[in-house]
């Protein structure tokens, strides 16, 4: 039994069962996109080329990134956002692609996002994948990347959700359109996040387990202050920058339901808003740039050029992996 | 067989010269329907059972009627369905409600069947005062182990503090709740774990009920000796004893020190129990008759430490539900040490001994210290929410199995000794397990249907919407209920007003960072199959493991993720309270290699054919190899296999990575065809 396509035609077959809905045959295209194996390159070009060809390029998805620390609650808040979104708009189709870390003794690892989402209505229209992050340090994994280009052209919002807080918010700001931080309230996270810089990353902020109305209002008070202070200290920002920030702000439960409407309202609205959009072609060379500096340092960032045209030639950063292994002393991707 | 019928006084210090009383007899029972339920019980009772102890089936204690469909594989499978008032009429017909003691295993629903039991006394002319038993209602057990909590631990925590106001003004003789040390050790908790988060949970309780200023001093300190505990006793029953000693030692400060309590009637640490279950082989059960004796001692030796209530299980229970006759032979072994021994006779037996004194002590020592450390996370509570004593519990299971794996601790008939005649007592034509009638759920489903057609639908209405508007006004939902219970309201209908306010919880679970000690060859072979199934195949081999129907025991599936993942799959854990539809919805999603589910409420049969029609469904028919773990009488193996079923584990196959390995093998096979 072939868990993936391994023939063009079959893959095609998948690809035309997948848009009439067939969750099966996306799974397996998903699985496709996240192979190691060289030859499912070739696979992959083929795929997208045929994807470009037959979907315009203007119903693609959206993609929200969601981030935090463990504990803040992101699964649980992302699985009742969805269930509202869903309910709100008998059209739109979501995907969630969930990613944790891998083992770094075993390289397994353990998924247990899908336990916080519950819902049976409007099941077809809703997609969820769990990602292990494999070895990589950091929130997102290298075929998260490979994986978000094939979403795209299936749903129309996609939501990525990560762990952790450091570089992968780096690397997931590359891909994404828009940001989201869940936090717990109280925890001291906002100053932690101030310190480190990251206040500038996410573009909206949420307090998550407000369950109480006291400790929502309290988190309020206390992360727009921070959000004022750390506007105020930017140089050259402005009482306009700061106001902005803190209309991004919400406090919300998943237990009680606080803030849940009001916050799939704003995604509905950053879905619909194309102005929100940052082009994939350039999402894609600003993550590609990040990743040949991460992967091959000094030497990357002065060939630049060069590995863009490898890249331009087979749209995969494996094949660039292979082309330059030369240059490495070990590669951080090998599969075995 | 003298004094039998004051049970519910308890001896004094000064009484202690005299014999002591036999404790409350009891056998865990419920099965099938209210009927066959009801026979259970009149019959146990002429056997010479003094208490009744009920086994409520899954929905019931997970908040569903039976017409639900997620209720439908399990109705009347681990205890007996209670739909409507009119079912516990049938239930305790011929039984004299104000006479007997009746405990409840119910901890979600404890006030809707406590509701039900008011409402039965207040129609049938009891007063309620007269009432005595107990509603177990101990949910941090539930989030930690059990699995059958509804609403999450803030309104669980609200509906047991409602319940003790309720009762200690209304049916003084009533014990709200039970606190259980018994499903922690059967989830793997040390001694140490099971005093000390026992007496977290007693503490947490008490600081809620203090907390709402409805009691006077007075009240307080009777409410504080209504607490009463459900304690597990395992085969160290030496150190089972000093456990026990320990327990009491320590309450007695805990009410002394923290709740100021004067009189020493209110210090008493009252304890039922149930002696352990998880040390129970399926491997020889016979051999188990011996093992409930010797747990038995434990807990009736030690005069100052003897518990007030003994229930003991059956030597076949890890292969099945026991049968009246297994249930008569545990009871028959309580009587016969109760009343042909010499025991009752003597004061204490061990006061003095400095064995006993330094072990308790040690006991005592590394409890307070664990307590202390749980305090000041912020209580019990706090310690759910924060998956750290779930945590704990899972650590201390894998070492116990490590333990057994290795030969380090001997199980006679598992890792040691296991060839033997085969036991006659398997012989029977049943093959010596339970088997329910599934026409039997028929009358269950009638029954609840006449209900609903012939109540009054405006009461019912009525009745809905005040509780609902109490719920959401923060008042003590016991009168709510009550009306609600006469009003023939069924069980899914008071529980889903009540999730509808107060939301549903999913505890967090002890999967999350765990590790786990098993670096040998074997593990190394584990890991070279799957290193060379990655290379072969360019991905990790893709697991999901989930628990569908309504039992909670989660433990054994968590243990095998965490293997798994230790092996090197990537694990999808996907939790409880399955639908075979989410299951298979979520196999699909995530394209795994591998379906794993585990299921011990007996429902394997119902819930595997669900399977493999959703598979069907969404087109992935004979392409994910699906393997089943649990308790699955040996007799199904063959049916299972038959329908499709790639491999069944059962509490015999203990070696984790063995296991893994087995599964990477059915991998292997499924994908070379």
């Amino acid at each position: 039994m072939p868990a993936i396509p391994t023939d063009q035609a079959s893959m095609l077959q998948q690809i035309e069962q997948a848009r009439s809905g067939n969750k099966f045959a996306l799974a397996k295209l998903v699985s496709l996109f996240e192979n190691q194996k060289k030859e499912m390159i070739a696979l992959r070009q083929v795929a997208l080329s045929f994807l470009k060809d037959n979907i315009d390029e203007s119903s693609a998805g959206f993609f929200i990134g969601v981030t935090g620390t463990p504990g803040a609650g992101k699964s649980s808040l992302i699985g009742k956002v969805c269930e509202t979104l869903l309910a709100q708009d008998a059209n739109i189709r979501i995907a969630v692609l969930a990613v944790d870390p891998a083992s770094q003794v075993s390289g397994g690892a353990l998924l247990g996002d899908r336990t916080r989402v519950q819902f049976h209505k409007n099941r077809s229209r809703f997609y969820f994948r769990s990602q292990s992050s494999n070895k990589d340090l950091g929130g997102i994994s290298f075929s998260t990347f490979h994986v978000l280009r094939l979403l795209r052209y299936f749903f129309d919002l996609i939501i990525i959700e990560t762990v952790g807080i450091g570089q992968s918010e780096v690397a997931i700001k590359d891909l994404v359109d828009h940001t989201l931080l869940v936090m717990q309230p109280l925890s001291g996270d906002q100053i932690q996040f101030l310190k480190a810089g990251i206040m500038e990353i996410p573009d909206t902020f949420i307090v998550n387990k407000c369950d109480q109305e006291q400790v929502a209002k309290q988190s309020y008070h206390a992360l727009k202050s921070s959000l004022r202070q750390y506007a105020s200290v930017q140089a050259g920002a402005t009482d306009r920058k700061s106001a902005r920030l803190v209309h991004r702000l919400f406090m919300t439960s998943v237990l009680n339901g606080l803030g849940v409407e009001e916050l799939a309202c704003h995604l509905t609205e950053l879905v619909k808003d194309a102005s929100q959009r940052s082009c994939f072609q350039e999402k894609e060379m600003s993550y590609f740039e990040q990743w040949v500096k991460n992967e091959y340092g000094k030497y990357g960032e002065r060939n630049l050029d060069q590995f863009f045209n490898a890249y331009t030639a087979s749209l995969e950063l494996d094949f660039l992996q292979e082309k330059f292994q030369h240059y490495m002393d070990f590669s951080r991707f090998n599969t075995s | 067989m003298e004094n039998q019928e004051s049970t519910v006084q308890y001896p004094g210090a000064h009484e202690l010269d005299k014999k002591d009383r036999p404790w409350i007899f009891r056998t865990y029972a419920g099965h099938t329907n209210v009927q066959a339920s009801n026979e259970l019980y009149k019959a146990n009772l002429k056997k010479g059972q003094t208490g009744l102890s009920i086994a409520f089936d899954l929905p019931t204690q997970c908040g569903y009627s039976s017409d639900d469909l997620i209720a439908q594989p399990e109705i009347g499978k681990v205890g007996v369905p209670i739909n409507t008032l009119d079912d516990f009429d049938v239930l305790f017909k011929d039984i004299d409600i104000h006479q007997i003691n009746t405990s409840m295993t119910i901890n979600g629903t404890s006030m809707w069947l406590l509701s039900l039991y008011i409402a039965l006394a207040e129609e049938r002319g009891i007063p309620i005062a007269s009432l005595q038993g107990t509603t177990q209602n101990d949910l941090i057990k539930e989030f930690l182990a059990r699995g059958t909590y509804v609403f999450p631990p803030d309104a669980s925590m609200k509906l047991i503090v409602d319940m003790y106001e309720y009762c200690l003004k209304h049916i003084p003789k009533w014990n709200p709740s039970n606190v259980c040390s018994y499903h922690l050790q059967e989830a793997g908790a040390t001694p140490v774990q099971e005093l000390a988060y026992s007496l977290v949970t007693a503490i947490t309780l008490l600081d809620a009920v203090k907390a709402r200023k409805c009691f006077s001093e007075e009240e307080f300190e009777r409410c504080v000796g209504r607490v009463s505990f459900f304690v597990n006793a395992g085969m160290r029953f030496v150190e089972e004893m000093c456990k026990m000693r320990a327990f009491t030692e320590l309450w007695e400060k805990i009410t002394t020190e923290r709740y100021g309590v004067k009189n020493p009637k209110f210090k008493r640490f009252r304890y039922g129990v149930q002696v352990n279950s998880l040390g129970l082989t399926e491997e020889q059960p016979e051999n188990n008759a011996w093992r409930i004796l010797i747990e038995s001692l434990g807990v009736t030796l030690s005069r100052k430490a003897r518990c007030r209530a003994l229930q003991l299980p059956a030597w076949n229970e890890a292969l099945s539900l026991p049968r009246p006759w297994d249930q008569q032979w545990s009871l028959r072994l309580q009587q016969i040490l109760a009343f042909e021994t010499d025991l009752l006779e003597y004061p204490d037996l061990f006061d003095g001994s400095p064995v006993v004194e330094s072990k308790v002590e040690a006991l005592k020592k590394e409890a307070l210290l664990e307590i202390d450390k749980i305090m000041e996370m912020g209580g019990g509570i706090d310690a759910i929410k924060s998956g750290y004593m779930k945590a704990q519990l899972v650590d201390s299971q894998a070492d116990r199995l490590s333990k057994i794996n290795t030969g380090e601790q001997t199980v006679v008939g598992k890792n040691k000794w296991t060839d033997g005649v085969e036991s006659p007592l398997m012989q029977s034509a049943d093959g010596g397990v339970f088997k329910i009638d599934p026409e039997a759920t028929k009358k269950t489903l009638e029954a609840l249907a006449n209900t609903k057609q012939q109540r009054d639908e405006n009461r019912v209405r009525a009745a809905l919407a005040q509780l609902e508007a109490d719920a959401r006004s923060e008042k003590n939902l016991m009168l709510a209920s009550i009306e609600c219970a006469k009003a023939r309201v069924s069980t899914g209908e008071w529980s889903q007003v009540l999730r509808n306010v107060f939301g549903e919880y999913r505890p967090p679970t002890g999967v999350e960072g765990q590790s786990l000690s098993l670096e040998d060859g074997a593990l190394d072979e584990v890991r070279n199959k799957i290193e060379a199934f990655v290379a072969k195949n360019g991905y990790r081999p893709r697991l999901l493991v989930g628990k569908p129907g309504l039992d909670g025991h989660s433990n054994g599936a968590e243990m095998i993720s965490v293997a798994a993942r230790h092996a090197g799959f990537d694990v999808i854990y996907y939790g409880i309270r399955l639908s075979a539809a989410d299951i298979v919805n979520s196999a699909v999603e995530e394209n795994v290699d591998l379906i794993g589910i585990s299921l011990l409420s007996g429902s394997h049969m119902e819930i595997v054919d669900q399977i493999f029609t959703a598979l069907s469904d969404a087109g992935a028919d004979q392409q994910i190899p699906v393997i089943l773990g649990g308790i699955i009488p040996k007799a199904d193996h063959e049916i299972l296999l038959e329908k499709g079923i790639k491999r069944i584990f059962t509490p015999r196959d203990s070696d984790l990575i063995t296991l893994v390995n087995e599964m990477m093998d059915v991998i292997d096979s499924s994908l070379a065809t």
